[in-house]
């Protein structure tokens, strides 16, 4: 769905790249995660391959339309929700959503039904000005998905959201997911990367460090490690003993059969953890 | 129809908002100006303050020549207002000024010293001739002292037959005069109507902006330029209604209405277009001010040309309001001018087609600045 290749891009048009020699692909029908810290060239890629900036040097594919050579159509088949809300503050909701239907070639969703879906019901005809932060980050994001895309944009869907909301957009990018929506999700938040994406890139300083699946990351940089606190003589204790070392799978069994257990946990590697590990940077 | 829906969308954004309301209430207030505070035609009469410092037998003949001239043969008794004292006068009414006879000599003085007013003294020497004593302000030009200096070297009788002999003919006949009022309407037109787009366009676009809306916009398949030409649309739908709120109270329906309205479009059109390109340089309002307020300045300038016809230089022609200005006159004299008109509004039309293109490519180029 995607296909980048020696991408580079300069805010200055000088050698001093913000986004370096980047490479990567998108398959159809997957969740594809670009995380990294702020300022690492998320945002920057994201917009060439929207169109909004101009491509200067490397190939972008998209949707099947070469990004040099951009067609107005393929917006028809994309669709973007920005991390900072864009809406028409004097129109309503309503009127906001209506708008922008117009602008497609292709069959669109009703704006009601839209609004119902991100937990804006009763409120379409209030002016998008006296819309909170979160609300109008909802429109924002129930806007991106008017044209039914093929291939859907999403940058920090859940920023700021709290965490009934963010667990609701949460859902609605897993359902479009499972009926065939490519997302490319841009973000900083490493659990909702683990929890939607089948694969992510990780990038720093415009440049990409990684690419694989959450699932691979733990296993290859994780410690099988279990965490456990139990009661013994009046006091608690917690250990962490690993999982393949057989000196501490006896002293577990040991633990489980002669003390009281309070709490045991497996001890995977966050997203986060194999972030820093890899790139040597945290997240903020 | 995607353009339709845009300029619908930018006319509901428009109503909601201050600056519509601000343009519609400018007019409404001009309006009211110009029917209640501004003469149809202004009082150009001259005023004049003399004292003559005669025999009466010479003063009662002299008084007897101004009354001759007097509208209603007869002479007034006024209180005339000096250095907050109220003196008596006779005033006498011409068909082309007032002249206020004085009392005293002093008077004569006082009203020039304090009243800041010109005057005169009309004496007889010994010899009998009549001898004049202007007191002036300072600020009078040099031709004006020089004429005061020949005026009385003639005889009176003289000049006017000069005068009377020079032949003055009209070259062209097929105009109506404007009334004083009228004549400042192309003004109005000029800067209320068509250069007030220049500004609400860009106020426009840096509002845009500040939402992130342009972005939103840029990833639909429509094209920049429509969102471009609908906010154009808006600016030329507001500068039209304004201006006829203006203008058909006072000139009714004499002008030609639809020349009127292919100039304040095209009109209209260039000065949007003017100011989309200069907002394409800037990030918001504040950084865009300076060059607004310099442009617009420029602007203003063709307007001193239109008020003093003497101070006419070629380079005035360079700025596009001197032919707006003329463009609009021209329609509210009523001549006819078809080609003229439609010359004028080719010119802006094309320059506006020219600026539109060029900021349509610096919006698609720049839409993140």
């Amino acid at each position: 769905m995607i296909s980048v290749k020696n991408l580079y891009h300069s805010y200055n048009n000088d050698k001093n790249y913000q986004v370096k020699n980047v490479s990567f692909e998108v398959n159809e029908g997957e969740i594809f995660g670009f995380l990294g810290p702020s300022g690492a060239g998320k945002s920057t890629t994201q917009n060439i391959l929207t169109g909004l900036l101009r491509i200067q040097k490397g190939e972008a594919i998209v949707a099947g339309y070469n990004v040099r050579d951009m067609s107005k159509e393929m917006f028809n088949k994309i669709g973007m929700s920005f991390e900072q809300s864009n809406v028409y503050s004097k129109l309503t909701a309503k009127e906001n959503l209506d708008f922008y239907r117009k602008l497609f070639d292709v069959p669109t969703r009703d704006s009601i039904e839209l609004l119902k879906l991100v937990g804006l019901e009763g409120k379409e005809n209030i002016k998008a000005g006296n819309f909170s932060k979160g609300m109008k980050h909802r429109l924002t994001f129930a806007r991106s998905m008017i044209n039914n895309p093929k291939l859907w944009f999403l940058d920090e869907p859940t920023t700021g959201l709290d965490p009934s909301i963010a667990a609701n957009i949460k859902s609605i990018i897993k359902e479009k997911n499972r009926e065939g929506v490519t997302v490319f999700l841009t973000t900083h938040n490493m659990f909702i990367a683990d929890e939607l994406c089948d694969r992510v890139a990780f990038i720093v300083d415009g440049e990409i460090k990684l690419i694989d699946s959450p699932k691979n990351l733990k296993l290859q940089y994780g410690d099988k490690l279990v965490e456990v606190e139990y009661v013994k003589e009046g006091e608690i204790i917690t250990e962490k003993l690993s999982t393949v070392l057989e000196k501490d799978k006896k002293s577990l069994q040991n633990i489980i059969s002669r003390y009281e257990i309070r709490t045991m946990h497996t001890k995977e590697a966050t997203l986060e953890e194999i972030f820093i590990k890899v790139t040597g940077r945290g997240l903020i | 129809m995607k353009l339709f829906y845009s300029f619908i969308k930018e006319l509901k954004l428009a109503s909601r908002g201050y600056y519509f309301y601000i343009e519609l209430f400018v007019a409404f207030l001009i309006l009211f100006v110009f029917l209640f505070a501004v003469p149809a035609t202004f009082d150009s009469k001259s005023s004049e303050y003399i004292y003559l410092d005669m025999p009466k037998e010479a003063k009662d003949m002299y008084l007897e020549e101004i009354l001759y001239k007097d509208i209603d043969k007869k002479a007034e008794v006024v209180k005339v207002k000096i250095d907050n004292e109220k003196k008596d006068a006779l005033l006498y009414i011409t068909e082309d000024k007032k002249i206020y006879v004085l009392n005293n000599k002093e008077d004569v003085i006082d009203i020039a010293d304090k009243e800041r007013k010109t005057s005169g003294i009309i004496k007889i020497d010994d010899e009998n001739n009549v001898k004049y004593e202007y007191y002036l302000q300072g600020y009078e030009s040099q031709r004006l002292k020089n004429l005061l200096k020949i005026l009385h070297v003639e005889e009176a009788d003289t000049l006017k037959e000069v005068m009377d002999n020079q032949d003055v003919r009209s070259i062209s006949t097929n105009y109506e005069l404007l009334s004083d009022r009228e004549n400042i309407l192309p003004s109005v037109l000029v800067f209320n109507g068509s250069l007030m787009g220049l500004f609400i366009i860009a106020a426009y676009i840096f509002l845009d902006k500040k939402e992130g809306v342009i972005k939103a916009y840029a990833i639909t398949p429509s094209p920049v330029w429509q969102y471009l030409m609908s906010k154009v649309g808006v600016t030329s739908f507001t500068s039209i209604i304004s201006s006829l709120i203006v203008l058909i109270p006072i000139m009714g329906f004499k002008p030609d209405y639809i020349l009127l309205l292919v100039l304040l479009i095209v009109t209209g059109f260039f000065s949007s277009s003017l100011g989309l390109l200069i907002a394409s340089f800037y990030k918001n309002i504040m950084q865009a001010f300076g060059v607004l307020y310099v442009v617009m300045m420029l602007m203003i300038l063709p307007n001193i040309a239109y008020f003093i016809p003497s101070w006419d230089p070629s380079w005035i022609k360079i700025i596009p309001t001197y032919f707006m200005l003329e463009g609009f006159k021209t329609i509210l004299i009523g001549n006819n001018d078809f080609i003229y008109i439609l010359s004028v509004s080719g010119g802006f039309l094309i320059t506006g087609i020219i600026l539109f293109v060029i900021s349509n490519e610096r919006y698609k180029r720049n839409l993140l600045e």
